[in-house]
């Protein structure tokens, strides 16, 4: 892990257990040229590490990501325990979350959204959807969203527009 | 003018002065028939005098006579003896005229007397008869009034020695509301009311045939079917040989003493057979009265108690409420349905609900006090028991109610567990096929190819069985949302949903007249979706397909989805609405066999019923119903 420190300042962090999803979610990004923006954590207590900036995230660099995908069920910390305590503290709150999640339930949509969630997407068992999807987030979330003050900067590729990525 | 017998004695001396007198004058005519003049002055003197008056003339005249005008003349000698014999003549023929003038005299006084007798006999029969036709004169008089009176106060009839009605009175005709005229004449029994027995009827007719006063109380029916009572006495007369000829029958209306009696006997009765206990006392708290009720529940009889203060039934811990209860009964309030505990004779305590009113006479005076008391021993029993049945049933029905939380929970966590970790592992599946069909498609033989093609098929079949499992796992769970709306937008809703599905073939769409209905929307908007959509799949052989969407309004509101397709085995029907039940394999028509299982499930869950009905090749009709709620004007 003290490996990724020097990455820690990817545009997009994804945080996900499943090395399956987190290497079709890679492939679909990677398809939009956007994998090498993308910061994969494993699960949600490294998460909050990395937010808080303490255990192996101790005095990491500056600045927060575009966009945080959140996987919401994850062994030790879940994914809406991380959403918590993001948006519960006033300087990390601002940060754009979506929550990714392998099926929409009710209770689970309905609390996300209280704590404040921005997005909250259903992974599609299609792999073309969910390539179309993941697609979508990241341009969306990467390049036309305008994030909060002290965020990263937006990848130069897409910087200035939407016009450039290509079609897949 | 009538003189007195002195004077008329005194008169008669007169004719034989005046006839002296005449005689002496007349002398020289008449000598020498010296008692010429005296025989009539004594005649009119006995006329004047009577007997004695005769007698005194007869010898006034000898005397006269003898001295005057018998020779010698002037004195009482008596020459010649033939004198002797004429004055022994006049003397008898005076005395025989003063008898018979005596005679005459007496028997004209007898006479007399007796018609003065007869006389006054006549005027004391004349006074009686008046007297007597007075009194007769007032006799009717009284009797009249009386009459009156009677008529005023009384019903009365007279009937005839058969009972056949002579004459009634106002009153009678009144009471029996008939006229007079249709009672004149006939029996008097056309008033019987049926209420009395043969016996006391015979009784009756006993009595005053045999001319003896019948006193009693009679029930009568009247013109229109009522019933009155009537107080009656029965006076027969008789007739000569002592037979009853007439009777004559007066009566008294008594018909609402009759009512208030029988009233009274009916509390009566009630307050004797009831089985609360009934006791009346006084305001000292002396008992008055006992009913049976309450030597039922006190253990008492009554003969014990009468007279005796009611602290006997009061335990001494509770003494206080006697005098508190008294004072307020004295105040006229009322104590109502007061629970307290008694004392049975044999010292057993009770619980009684006790109900106190004040008793007042006719003036309106609180004299006493009547109290009902109730055991409701039992009553307390069976209450605690209700209690603790009803705690039980809470405790268990709050167990099972846990239960069955926690299992819903579970269920949840399933489904939960379901959606997240069985869906993943399947997009990992059709994810790795795809990269792998991306990276070495190209490479791979044409049956390596379809084989990936399968594997994905699979993939999404499995994801879509996920989907529908949990969707009838959710439609289970979730708290029904019901509003009113109207039915037609929804159905063009899911209708437009098949648009893309049906563009490639020809559908006939035919939408009836559809309701306002009351449901969860969302749920019944899957019910359509399940139904319309089934319609679309069955039909898809048919050129055109017609699939008609309609529904009834009755009792309550049936909805029904008709299409032209396959239909089905009416034998299966009934597999229809099972979960993962199928009447098709999956080469002929795609399906997890659960959405019907879903439709009947969110239908029940609104208190509605699904219909099935079809045959094989003749298409197929689903219903389902909505009930009325009481309070939709739909």
């Amino acid at each position: 892990m003290n490996a990724e420190v020097h990455v820690s300042c990817k545009k997009i962090l994804l945080v996900e257990d499943d090395p399956r999803d987190v290497e079709l979610t890679l492939a679909a990004l990677a398809e939009h040229q956007l994998a090498n923006e993308v910061m994969v954590l494993r699960d949600g207590a490294e998460a909050l590490d990395y937010f808080f900036r303490r255990g192996n995230f101790l005095g990491r660099a500056g600045g927060e990501p575009l966009a945080v995908l959140l996987d919401l069920k994850m062994p030790r910390v879940t994914g809406i325990e991380v959403l918590r305590a993001v948006k519960a503290d006033a300087m990390l709150k601002t940060i754009p979350i979506i929550m990714l999640t392998s099926s929409r339930e009710e209770p689970d949509l309905v609390q996300c959204y209280q704590l404040g969630v921005n997005a909250y997407v259903v992974k599609p068992v299609d792999f073309l959807d969910f390539m179309d999807a993941i697609k979508g987030l990241g341009l969306f979330w990467a390049a036309i969203n305008e994030p909060p003050a002290g965020s990263l900067p937006r990848p130069k590729v897409f910087a200035g527009g939407t016009s450039k990525p290509k079609a897949p | 003018m009538t003189l007195s017998r002195h004077q008329r004695w005194l008169l008669s001396l007169l004719p034989p002065v005046a006839a002296a007198l005449v005689q002496q004058g007349l002398w020289a005519c008449i000598q020498p028939l010296v008692w010429f003049m005296f025989y009539p002055a004594v005649f009119g003197s006995a006329w004047i005098g009577g007997r004695l008056g005769g007698w005194l003339a007869t010898f006034l005249s000898t005397g006269l006579v003898i001295y005057f005008f018998i020779p010698p003349r002037g004195s009482f000698v008596i020459a010649e003896p033939r004198y002797f014999l004429s004055i022994g003549v006049f003397v008898v023929m005076g005395g025989w005229m003063s008898e018979l003038q005596g005679r005459l005299r007496d028997a004209r006084d007898r006479l007399e007397a007796r018609v003065r007798e007869r006389t006054r006999e006549i005027e004391a029969g004349n006074q009686a008869l008046r007297e007597k036709q007075e009194a007769l004169r007032t006799a009717l008089a009284e009797w009249q009034e009386l009459r009156l009176a009677l008529d005023e106060h009384a019903i009365v009839a007279i009937t005839d020695a058969q009972g056949k009605i002579l004459n009634v009175n106002d009153k009678f005709c009144h009471i029996s509301q008939y006229p007079r005229e249709e009672l004149i004449g006939q029996d008097h029994r056309l008033i019987n009311s049926g209420h009395h027995t043969k016996e006391f009827i015979r009784q009756l007719w006993a009595t005053i045939g045999r001319g003896d006063v019948w006193h009693g109380e009679i029930k009568n029916r009247a013109r229109d079917g009522s019933y009155y009572w009537v107080d009656t006495t029965i006076v027969p007369f008789l007739n000569d040989s002592g037979k009853p000829r007439q009777y004559l029958a007066i009566r008294a209306d008594i018909t609402e003493r009759k009512l208030a009696a029988e009233a009274q006997a009916r509390l009566a009765a009630i307050v004797r057979s009831s089985d609360d206990a009934i006791i009346g006392k006084t305001l000292q708290g002396t008992i008055t009265s006992w009913n049976r009720g309450a030597e039922k529940i006190f253990g008492y009889g009554e003969a014990e108690v009468l007279g005796q203060p009611l602290r006997l039934l009061i335990p001494p811990e509770r003494a206080a409420e006697e005098p508190d209860i008294l004072a307020r009964i004295a105040r006229g309030e009322s104590v109502e349905h007061f629970e307290t505990v008694r004392v049975r004779k044999d010292g057993g305590r009770i619980d009684v609900s006790v109900t106190i009113s004040p008793l007042r006479d006719s003036e309106g005076r609180i004299t006493g006090a009547s109290k009902i008391a109730r055991d409701i021993t039992s009553h307390k029993q069976a209450e605690e028991k209700i209690r603790r049945l009803n705690t039980e049933l809470e405790q268990r029905v709050s167990e099972r109610t846990a239960e069955l939380k926690a299992a819903n929970r579970e269920l949840e966590a399933f489904s939960y567990s379901v959606s997240h970790d069985l869906r993943a592992p399947l997009r990992h599946i059709t994810g790795f096929v795809q990269l792998l069909r991306k990276d070495s498609g190209a490479q791979l033989p044409a049956t390596s190819r379809h084989y990936l093609e399968v594997i994905d098929g699979a993939t999404i079949k499995m994801a879509t069985l996920i989907d529908d499992l949990l969707t009838f796992s959710r439609v289970g769970r979730v708290a029904l949302q019901t509003t009113v709306f109207e039915l037609e937008p929804l159905v063009r809703e899911v209708v437009a949903e098949f648009a893309a599905e049906t563009r490639q073939r020809q559908v006939e769409w035919r939408l009836g007249a559809l309701p306002l209905v009351r449901a969860d929307r969302a749920l019944l908007r899957l019910v359509l979706l399940n139904l319309i959509g089934n319609a679309v799949k069955f039909s898809a052989p048919r050129t055109p397909a017609v699939i008609e969407i309609g529904a009834r309004t009755d009792a309550g509101t049936v909805v029904f989805v008709r299409d032209n397709g396959v239909g089905f085995d009416p034998q299966y029907a009934h597999k229809l609405f099972g979960v993962f039940q199928r009447l098709h394999s999956q080469a002929e028509f795609e399906g997890t066999g659960i959405g019907l299982a879903n439709v009947q499930q969110i239908i029940h869950r609104h208190g509605g019923e699904v219909r099935a009905e079809g045959a094989l090749d003749a298409g197929a009709t689903f219903s389902f119903s909505l009930p009325l709620q009481s309070d939709d004007k739909l």
